[in-house]
């Protein structure tokens, strides 16, 4: 019997040897179309990317897209049952309001607070600093970090007597508080996340800020100072404007990201009376309550509020973002 | 058997799993490649052994060990089938209904008690009934079973598995604490007043030390049971929450739970887990399945708390105790059902005489248990004599959905005293009867 490494060596081989075998196919029928020599070569080697993308992402979502009209539950075929999983979710669905409020309610606070305090830090940083490099990496550190491992780090951190609250005891006395209960006080709950997901986002947009804070030209700031502007106004005139598209990068980024939040929320399992984030909820629906076409719809209607969001930040880029190629 | 003799039988499993899967890749590349042969090759030389039965189970490290060596034994004697565990502790049940649906789950998988029903009224696994009553193994003889387990394995009059376990709630108590305090161990005479008595004296917060401790478990349902009333009725036809008897249990509960007056608070579980607790010697009693490990940990390490076992205090009406249960089924696809049944029977006869307390009557004795689990000898009495008072859940095919609407339109705000058992109940009734079969 051939071995099991001999085995999986087949598997791998067979896979290749198919889309090879595609990739000539489709090459020869282009060029029996007419196609160019180049463009046909072209096509033919970025098949295995596009047959990827059709098959595990593209196919997905339009299936997800069907099954959000269906009622299906996994061990079932889906049963057609047009919009009823989303009238069901606007008029019947309590927590899904609950949900909403949260997930909401997170990203509008965490967003603006880690851009603001990723700004400050990458300008601090951009102060020609000794040791960059290693500030740099120290600061995205948090982005490399398994996002799993980061949250048990910090349930440990928020527990009542965790490192937090051990720093932070002698000012709870001093103003006659309790030590906050993080995951078990539902009014405490999303301050938690919040400072988790500054932690991450604050490194990683930190690093981006800096590199364009980095790529602004040293004859502009010359250029404010020979017409008298202090450091506020150059700051305000010529980093800010000229950081406007990096900003606007980020911005995007971390709203999609925040409505997007997913594996704290699993890992720490918070007390439910707070509610919880869309995608955690969209999970439970999927695999906990097995109602697959309910939870395909809530990702719909996640999908449509991300694309609001990133549709009004875009909307209001035209008032407040730069970008120097458009320079007329 | 030993760590080799391990990785050779994973490795053998993990060779069959590649097999099937390489079959259906080859049939598809067949036309281009000319290469099918290779496939209809491989699975005629499998077809010449003992028929494979694949058992999923979420079995982790040690159990999974332990249910090998079942395994290892009941394949053994087995003629025309074999036993393939393919445990999956880690979402389980995730991968078990995408497995499901996507054509590939094992033949046999276990389910716990609340799953049974959802996934008969799905048709996700075979129904038994038939071939039990054709069959006169000790295994597949319903009327040697606990009544109210073997229901959480039945829908709609149809059997559709067989459970493995039955696990009654006992009352673990701290015997150090107890004698610090003058306190005569729980024994029969014990009722809910008693028990909160009792917690209430043992409790001091600044110590970190708590009487009990709830945090949704104990079911509260047992609590409701115990007062005379039912969650769910054995017809599946309501939801009478309401009753002053339900009403009773829960609000007895409610008054428990998180309070520092009698249990720990909910951060403290949260974070310390109740288990822990309870061996760290922070509380007095502690509700836990009757294999919980909590009495066993003292005689392993001493460091841990000597901890002892009794029956749970009575209620107003009766000592109702809920018992932990699952089955093994049948997945209705599989394509050797007669091999699969048969493998069924024989394995469930083998798990009987490795865990406890076996589902059946004339296993569950206190013989039987100390052999079995010699460490629980000790206790073996007093499991014995709390069969007599157990029982599970009645289940419906929306379990899923009845429980999150219980825990939060009911469960939450009763424990978080943002109303008693007297208001939410008649609001929260409607809400879970709509959820009925």
């Amino acid at each position: 019997m051939l071995s099991w490494y001999a085995l999986t060596l087949t598997d791998y081989v067979v896979v290749g040897a198919a889309i090879f075998l595609a990739m000539f196919l489709i090459h020869r029928l282009l060029r029996w179309f007419g196609v160019g020599r180049e463009a046909a070569t072209g096509y033919a080697l970025i098949l295995p990317w596009l047959i990827g993308l059709v098959v595990w992402n593209v196919g997905p979502f339009v299936a997800s897209l069907y099954l959000s009209f269906t009622d299906y539950t996994i061990l079932k075929p889906p049963a057609w049952i047009g919009f009823d999983n989303y009238i069901e979710m606007f008029t019947d669905d309590r927590r899904f309001w609950r949900v909403l409020r949260f997930t909401i309610g997170y990203s509008v606070i965490n967003v603006p607070l880690g851009l603001i305090g990723a700004l400050i830090t990458a300008t601090l940083l951009n102060q020609d600093v000794k040791g960059l490099g290693i500030w740099r990496t120290l600061y995205y550190l948090p982005a490399v970090l398994p996002a799993a491992a980061t949250a048990l780090l910090w349930r440990w951190m928020l527990a009542s007597n965790g490192l937090i609250n051990q720093i932070f005891g002698p000012v709870y006395s001093l103003f006659g508080v309790d030590k906050p209960a993080w995951f078990t006080d539902p009014q405490m709950v999303l301050p938690a996340y919040i400072l988790m997901g500054l932690w991450g986002v604050f490194g990683a947009n930190t690093v981006i800020l800096l590199a364009g804070l980095k790529n602004i030209p040293r004859d502009l700031y010359d250029a404010a100072k020979i017409d008298g502007a202090g450091r506020i106004s150059m700051y305000f005139n010529v980093t800010i404007p000229m950081l406007s598209s990096t900003l606007f990068y980020v911005l995007i980024i971390g709203i999609i990201g925040s409505l997007q939040t997913f594996t704290q929320a699993f890992f720490i399992q918070h007390t439910a009376r707070a509610g919880t984030f869309m995608s955690v909820y969209i999970y439970q629906e999927a695999f906990e309550r097995n109602s697959m076409g309910y939870a395909a719809a809530l990702g719909w209607v996640m999908l449509l509020i991300i694309l609001l969001f990133t549709l009004l930040v875009f909307r209001s880029s035209e008032a407040w973002v730069y970008y120097e190629g458009e320079r007329s | 058997m030993d760590a080799q003799d391990r990785i050779g039988q994973f490795r053998n499993r993990l060779m069959q799993s590649r097999l099937n899967r390489r079959a259906a890749l080859q049939g598809a590349t067949a036309v281009g490649l000319g290469v099918a042969t290779m496939g209809g090759f491989r699975s005629g030389a499998a077809a010449q052994e003992k028929v494979q039965v694949r058992l999923g189970t979420w079995a982790a490290s040690e159990e999974a060990s332990e249910l090998q060596a079942v395994i290892d034994k009941v394949n053994a004697e087995a003629t025309d089938f074999e036993i393939v565990s393919e445990p999956q502790p880690a979402d389980y049940y995730t991968k078990l209904q995408t497995t499901i649906a996507g054509g590939t789950a094992p033949d046999l998988f276990w389910l716990s008690q609340e799953y049974v029903a959802g996934y008969a009224d799905l048709g996700a696994v075979l129904d038994i009934t038939d071939m039990l009553a054709d069959d006169d193994m000790p295994a597949a003889d319903l009327s040697d079973y606990f009544e109210p387990i073997l229901k959480t394995a039945q829908y709609e009059g149809q059997t559709y598995g067989l459970p493995w376990i039955s696990q009654p709630v006992m009352l673990y108590y701290n015997v150090k604490m107890f004698e610090d305090a003058g306190i005569d161990p729980p024994d029969e005479s014990w009722d809910w007043d008693k028990f909160k008595e009792v917690a209430e004296q043992l409790t001091d917060p600044d110590a970190g030390v708590y009487g009990t401790s709830f945090n949704s478990w104990p079911p509260i349902h047992m609590f409701i049971w115990q007062a005379g009333g039912e969650t769910i009725t054995p017809e599946l036809d309501a939801c009478p929450i309401d009753t002053p008897e339900a009403i009773q249990g829960a609000q007895f509960y409610a008054d428990i739970i998180y309070k520092e007056q009698y249990a720990a608070p909910e951060a403290a579980i949260a974070e310390q887990g109740f288990g822990e607790m309870m061996k760290a010697g922070k509380i007095g009693m502690f509700y836990g399945g009757a294999t919980d490990d909590l009495d066993v940990a003292y005689k392993k390490d001493p460091v841990n708390a000597e901890i002892r076992m009794a029956l749970v205090p009575s209620g107003p009406k009766d000592r109702t105790t809920f018992a932990w249960t699952a089955s093994t089924v049948i997945n209705a696809a599989t394509k050797q059902p007669e091999a699969a049944y048969k493998a069924l029977v024989a394995l469930t006869e083998g798990i009987h005489h490795w865990k406890i307390v076996a589902p059946r009557q004339s296993l569950a004795t206190e013989e039987v248990i100390s052999e079995v689990v010699p460490d629980k000898a000790e206790a073996a009495g007093v499991i014995v004599q709390a069969l007599s008072d157990m029982r599970s859940f009645n289940i419906i095919p929306d379990q899923a959905e009845w429980d999150l609407t219980f825990s939060e339109e009911y469960q939450i705000p009763l424990y978080y005293d943002e109303a008693t058992a007297e208001d939410l109940a008649p609001e929260v009734r409607p809400l879970l009867e709509d959820l009925l079969p």
